[in-house]
């Protein structure tokens, strides 16, 4: 009986371990309105793939605060150097440029 | 309880609460190979540094046909292939010479206009030459479909400065307000603005270069509030 508590307790202290090691795709569709006016579907942001690249504190909180919500990207920030278009990131060489919408954005209405 | 079971039960405790601990901390540390091996290699400069001066008629600007500076540029000796097919420059002629530079690097024309630092012909045919137009003053404001990105204002004077009205209108511009469904995917296709620009104009990834114009306050507080 010991033994089950003892399992219980550490199962328990664990599961933050389980839940916040990998981080999934974000769904970006605060601005859908003015996405779907631009001819663009909402940005699926891979967040795994990022992590292979960088570290956390490359990113976190400097250029993004780290709860869902709290950054207002838009196309207009990143053009700004902020958030996705930052200087060492996708206004650089170091990724795509960010005239590729389809890189980003799903569901682009090709003209 | 116990004395034994309660220090099993502290030694389960403390064991799980090391497991919790490394859990949050070791993502951080984990995945870090330096973001420097996925850096694109920068253009290296010629490394046997010859003088590059477009003006100095002594200087090395022309190149042999396995692509390295050739002689010492005595125009009436030429050594080159280049030169023997028509005149052929050192690709780095440009980028020594002292024309300004926009944020990429590439010559910033539209700057070297304004600057009047050149002066080109208007055409090799001295007919056509004679009827040279004036640039035309006439800036476009082409409104960005999204609600936030700024507007783009187009200016007519500096594009007619070197192309005349048939290079665009009205094959790639209809020359009609309202008349062009305009995208940005369009012009990463290559289609409006897209057949110059990230080919011979300066590239699409100069983002402010184009959208100068902001909205207006009241349109993106509208979405805002949706």
């Amino acid at each position: 009986m010991a033994g089950w508590n003892v399992f219980v307790l550490i199962a328990a202290l664990s599961m933050p371990t389980l839940a916040g090691a990998a981080i999934g795709d974000i769904r970006l569709d605060d601005k859908i309105h003015s996405m779907e006016k631009a001819g663009v579907g909402p940005v699926v942001f891979p967040h795994g793939r990022h992590e292979k690249l960088y570290r956390c504190v490359d990113c976190h909180p400097g250029i993004f605060k780290d709860r869902r919500g709290a950054n207002d990207i838009s196309m207009k920030s990143n053009m700004n150097r902020k958030f996705c278009g930052s200087p060492n990131c996708h206004n650089s060489r170091k990724a795509f440029p960010l005239y590729m919408c389809a890189k980003c954005h799903t569901n682009v209405r090709a003209d | 309880m116990k004395a034994s079971s309660k220090r099993s039960l502290l030694k389960a405790a403390f064991s799980a609460m090391l497991l919790g601990f490394i859990g949050f901390a070791a993502p951080g540390y984990v995945s870090s190979p330096p973001a420097a091996a996925t850096d694109a290699k920068e253009p290296s400069a010629n490394k046997t540094a010859p003088v590059l001066d477009p003006r100095d008629p002594g200087s090395v600007i022309y190149l042999d046909h396995a692509g390295k500076p050739a002689g010492v540029g005595d125009p009436s000796r030429p050594p080159s292939l280049a030169y023997k097919k028509g005149r052929g420059w050192h690709p780095e002629a440009l980028t020594a010479s002292d024309l300004p530079k926009d944020k990429f690097g590439l010559i910033d024309w539209a700057k070297s206009v304004r600057q009047n630092r050149i002066a080109p012909k208007p055409s090799l045919d001295p007919d056509e030459a004679a009827d040279e137009m004036p640039p035309l003053k006439m800036d476009v404001l082409i409104p960005a479909k999204s609600d936030y990105v700024n507007d783009v204002i187009y200016p007519h004077e500096m594009h007619t400065y070197w192309l005349k009205c048939e290079v665009c209108h009205p094959k790639i511009f209809i020359p009609q307000k309202g008349a062009n469904n305009i995208t940005m995917v369009g012009i990463a296709n290559g289609k409006w603005c897209g057949r110059c620009h990230n080919r011979i104009a300066f590239p699409l990834a100069d983002c402010n270069r184009c959208h100068v114009s902001p909205k207006k306050a009241s349109e993106s507080a509208k979405s805002a509030a949706k």
